[in-house]
């Protein structure tokens, strides 16, 4: 802590950032912590698996909003249902949510929630988990285990059991694991104390911070891949390219340096506080808490809250699935193709809210009812035409309208 | 005459001094000895030690002789050919079941585990444990055809229910390759339990069984769970893990053809209490544990040994085609112990939770399905039935034989003899003695049994009253050079661990008469091996991360250029090839349950397949060593080094290999060091 406000004391721009930071993540869950009321559109029938009966935005409202904006290409998610506490999440608070085959798996401030046949059943520390609070999940394609990066640790969910990771029994850099990545036989973390990878099949672990990479500072916040490439989200730093053959570094950051805004559009990463990367058609996307990058291999392309359809510049979480980028802000969920946009947003007072769909400078709004559970937007997976997001109060499921 | 007189007188001069230097001379040897074998009976034979204890030079080729030891078997699908695992050997045998004899061995990878063949039985594929390799052989043209990379340990093997995949146990990186024979690459490696060797397919194909030897970390106290990893061979991932409580070493497991039991030999230790409860009868228990293939399916556990007399070790496991009868080794015995599977069904059928659990500890069930204990030759391990299950196939591993049990009369028939040395050495005599109960009270265990592949279970035992002085057990792997021995080094020699402490503290039973003493000495100096250390330190160079880490264990000053306490470097207590100074020390994590003492420190080759650490086992992982229980820098100073620092430190401890693997490697840290020569004063002085 001392060390934290020495570093305040000497470096105000990199305090604004960092004090920006710390209220975002608090922001997750630590500081919104007021129940969220079931909605009356979102009971769970019998068999716990049926689909809100009165949605408002049906497929036609979409259809009629998207001719007039011409954004086809553009997924449109509607039938919205949310899921609390009460419908048998451990809480409200929930950081992350994966898709895995036929179940989604849901990292919450209070263990790990799984919905499975249209049942939730949570695991805790007492099933083996490192933490409760699991801030990142991901599932390896090749032997279907699920990682879990939590508060305390990484998590192996093989199988049914479970196996802990820590800062003291392994070589995982840091108990922080805000970002987990499984790359073939490797395992990547981001994590508070540097990023690195875990080999499956020698149990060795290989460790990035300032000290060997081009990092600003250990602190990170993502890792994603693509290309032959990990990409992580370094705090201060920008994006951390390790290319995996020739095991180099390159960095990407801020060429306008600590300024807090983008002083020449286009020229680099809008910011070197980013927040996570995601790869994905050959574009790699890069949030950040003051807008979006998007990065073709040779061109950076910029999106902020006043010059495109991003719903905010405050971004926490991106996942690029396919042509489509998916943007979790603290304003709700913006999705976008680099050129068109829609924005799920919730009403502040009430369970409805609105669909916002942008191309150019045309912006339609069409009412949703119900909307996304709440518009701090916290993690994102879509798979076959179902979306899944995780909020601070909750986590809301979507079905694919157009 | 006068020449007659000066012989006389030299004569005389020789006798006189040979009585002068006689007695003394005598009762130097005697101190000498009693010293090295802590009795004051041993006979004075400088043989003893200095003879058959030589491990290299003229006099160790003189006395010891190369066996075959008969590992696994296979037969050929017709059961006119065996094929035979002879692992001291590097090889296969071709076996002809008619006439006995051997037609051919082809040499393969180091230190062979298993062998199975393709459905067409055109093909052998036989895991070279030693080598990170499965050969291919083609049995029209008995030899090597191809070689397939797996990960680390290769042991039990299985094919894929199409032949198109070989599924590989490896058994030191505890994970299982999955191999596609058709591009001959590994698909992936699934993570199993810990150090597995058997598996089996289930009748339908659908299920692969992994067994696993060592339970999981667990503190000390707390039940001991080993899995059973049962893997969906469609999508070829782990289905779920069935955790075996209170017991490990799964050797090998079996399926009943109708697919309704697996079975897997298991031990079941009780070294949560004092091992003072061996005369109680109640150490070590063996048997097998059954999984239901049902929904629901139970899992359940049945001691094969009596109230009276145990059946240590039990090894491989194979049931008739009718599957009427398994057939168990009892490798610390030499027995195969024969079961009657629909007894256990029986047994099982109305059985109440309760009642299972009770059956799970009375030494009273096996006379409720065990029908038969058939007398083999030492140490039988892997099983074959021929393909009508009319013969069994016992491979006496220090027998060099075959034994042939006909399975209707349970009678031995044949033994067929694999050409093996006739000559029995001192030092074979000492292994047989090492895998034979015989010695303990009620032939609870053998040494073998804490101690399997002459490695170590990763238990921590209490060996004194309860609660008190609990030890991890160590490795036995080339420990000649690293007396004292024990935890607290209260032991000079291995003639006194394995002599008078042993029967003391373990056995229970007398010691070992002097002459078999000699040979248990023996073998343990000269016979047993480090494996190479393929996944840490597969040749003479080490990576850049661990030639980092090895600067932080050899460093004199720290990170904040401090002078680091020579008492307090990592290099000067763990020195020497063996990376012991062979020293007693303080490292701070004496137990409020140890006796007061300083700690032995401990040799650190192949450190990596050695966990839990420390004294009683307390530390997991290496990293627990200093994160956790040397927080002061007790155990060397540590604490200056960033997580990447004590990362490529335990990069580099992982790294650590038996001496023998880095004479060819000219860079070696050993044969630069000065520590060298402070190694070998340091064994002079010992011995």
């Amino acid at each position: 802590m001392k060390k934290i406000m020495k570093t305040a004391l000497r470096k105000p721009i990199k305090s604004t950032l960092l004090i920006i930071a710390v209220l975002g993540l608090g922001s997750m869950g630590f500081i919104l912590t007021d129940k969220n009321p079931a909605h009356p559109n979102a009971q769970l029938t019998a068999n716990g698996s049926a689909m809100d009966k009165s949605v408002l935005v049906s497929k036609n409202d979409f259809d009629n909003a998207s001719s007039k904006t011409e954004t086809k290409a553009m997924p449109i998610y509607g039938h919205w249902r949310t899921f609390t506490e009460k419908d048998g999440l451990p809480a409200n608070k929930a950081y992350s949510i994966r898709i895995d085959g036929n179940r989604v798996l849901v990292g919450t401030h209070e263990g790990l929630a799984v919905y499975e046949q249209g049942k939730w059943r949570t695991y805790t520390t007492k099933d083996g988990l490192a933490h409760n609070g699991i801030l990142s999940i991901d599932v390896s394609q090749l032997t279907g285990d699920v990682w879990l990066g939590t508060m305390g640790g990484l998590t192996r969910w093989s199988a049914g059991k479970f196996e802990k990771f820590t800062q003291f029994n392994s070589g995982l850099p840091n108990d922080i694991v805000y970002g987990v990545l499984c790359d073939g036989k490797d395992v990547w973390v981001a994590t508070a104390g540097g990023a690195g990878h875990f080999d499956t099949f020698t149990k060795s672990w290989e460790i990035f911070t300032e000290k060997n990479a081009p990092m600003h500072e250990p602190w990170t916040y993502g890792v994603s891949t693509g290309e032959g490439k990990i990409f992580i989200a370094a705090w201060g730093g920008g994006v951390i390219e390790y290319t995996k053959k020739t095991k180099k570094f390159r960095d990407y950051t801020d060429p306008d340096g600590k300024m807090e805004i983008d002083l020449l559009p286009d020229d680099g990463v809008v910011h070197n506080v980013t927040t996570g990367t995601s790869w994905a058609n050959g574009y790699l996307w890069v949030s950040t808490y003051f807008g979006l990058s998007r990065y073709d291999g040779v061109h950076w392309k910029g999106y902020f809250d006043h010059d495109s359809g991003l719903t905010s510049n405050f971004i926490n979480f991106i996942r690029a699935v396919g042509p489509i980028a998916y943007v979790c802000t603290d304003k709700g969920l913006s999705t976008t193709d680099g050129q068109n946009w829609v924005t799920y947003a919730k009403n502040e007072n009430d369970y409805n809210g609105k669909v916002t769909i942008t191309k150019g400078n045309k912006k339609t709004s069409t009412a949703s009812t119900p909307s996304i559970s709440n518009n701090f937007v916290l993690s994102v997976d879509v798979k076959d035409g179902i979306i899944w997001i995780a909020t601070s109060k909750g986590i809301s499921r979507g079905e694919l309208l157009k | 005459m006068k020449t007659f007189q000066n012989l006389l007188m030299l004569l005389a001069l020789s006798l006189v001094l040979g009585l002068i230097a006689y007695f003394p001379g005598k009762k130097m040897a005697r101190i000498h000895v009693n010293d090295k074998t802590a009795v004051e009976d041993h006979p004075l034979s400088c043989i003893s030690c200095h003879y058959y204890s030589q491990t290299s030079g003229v006099i160790s080729k003189l006395i010891n002789v190369d066996y075959l030891s008969p590992f696994n078997l296979a037969l050929s699908n017709d059961g006119n050919r065996l094929y035979v695992i002879a692992q001291d050997a590097n090889a296969l045998l071709v076996v002809d079941t008619k006439s006995n004899k051997v037609l051919n061995k082809i040499s393969v990878g180091m230190h062979p585990h298993s062998v199975i063949l393709n459905a067409k039985g055109t093909l052998a594929y036989v895991s070279n444990e030693w080598s990170d390799k499965v050969s291919v052989i083609d049995l029209q043209a008995s030899k090597v055809i191809d070689s397939l990379n797996t990960g680390n340990g290769p042991a039990g093997l299985s094919l894929s229910a199409d032949g198109q995949f070989l599924f590989v146990v490896n058994a030191f990186s505890s994970n299982l390759s999955i191999i596609n024979l058709n591009s001959k690459e590994e698909l992936k490696r699934l993570n199993t339990g810990n150090n597995p060797t058997g598996t089996v397919l289930s009748p339908n194909g659908k299920s692969l069984y992994v067994t696993s030897r060592r339970a999981n970390a667990a503190p000390y106290g707390e039940t001991l769970i080993s899995d059973l990893t049962v893997i969906d061979t469609k999508s070829q991932s782990v289905q779920k893990r069935i955790g075996m409580e209170s017991a490990y070493i799964m050797e090998n497991v079996a399926f009943t053809p109708s697919g309704d039991l697996a079975i897997t030999t298991l031990i079941r230790p009780k070294n949560n209490i004092p091992s003072v409860q061996v005369e109680h009868g109640w150490m070590m228990n063996h048997g097998i544990g059954l999984v239901e293939q049902k929904e629901n399916g139970r899992v359940i556990q049945l001691l094969l040994d009596e109230p009276n007399t145990f059946y240590p070790d039990p090894f491989d496991i194979v049931i008739t085609p009718d599957g009427k009868k398994a057939f168990v080794s009892s490798s610390g015995v030499n027995v195969i112990s024969v079961i009657a599977i629909d007894s256990i069904r029986n047994l099982l059928a109305n059985a109440s939770p309760k009642m299972l659990k009770m059956y799970s500890n009375n030494l009273g069930m096996s006379s409720r399905f065990v029908i038969k204990r058939l007398t083999t030759g030492a140490n039988p391990k892997g099983l074959a039935l021929s393909p009508d299950g009319k013969r069994l196939y016992v491979a006496e591993q220090l027998e060099d034989k075959i034994a042939v049990i006909n399975t209707e009369t349970l009678e031995t028939v044949n033994s067929i003899d694999l050409g093996g040395p006739k000559r029995i050495t001192v030092a074979r005599q000492g292994r047989r003695l090492f895998n034979n109960a015989s010695h303990t009270f009620q032939n609870q265990y053998a040494c073998y049994t804490c101690h399997p592949d002459t490695h170590e279970d990763g238990l921590t035992y209490n060996f004194a009253a309860v609660g008190r002085n609990l030890a991890n057990v160590i490795s036995l792997r080339e420990i000649a050079g690293t007396a004292p021995f024990k935890w607290n080094g209260t032991n000079q020699s291995i003639y006194k661990q394995d002599g008078m402490r042993f029967s003391r503290f373990l056995t229970r039973t007398e010691t070992f008469n002097y002459d078999d003493l000699d040979a248990l000495v023996a073998y343990v100096k000269t016979g047993i091996k480090y494996p190479p250390n393929l996944m840490y330190h597969p040749n003479a160079e080490l990576t850049a991360s661990q030639l980092r880490g090895k600067e932080f264990f050899e460093r004199s000053v720290d990170n904040e250029g401090k002078l680091i306490p020579k008492n307090n470097r990592c290099i000067t207590c763990h020195s020497g090839p063996r990376y012991t100074n062979l020293k007693m020390a303080d490292v701070g994590t004496l137990a409020s349950t140890d006796d007061p003492t300083l700690f032995d420190t401990p040799h650190l080759n192949d450190i990596y397949s050695a966990a839990p650490y420390l004294h009683d086992g307390r530390a997991k992982t290496l990293e627990e060593i200093w994160t956790v229980y040397s927080t002061k820098d007790e155990h060397g100073r540590v604490n200056d080094l960033s997580k990447i620092q004590l990362n490529e430190l335990i990069d580099y401890l992982k790294s650590l290999r038996g001496p023998r693997y880095n004479k060819a490697d000219s860079n070696s840290l050993f044969f630069k060091s000065k520590n060298e020569k402070d190694y070998e004063n340091s064994i002079k002085k010992t011995y």
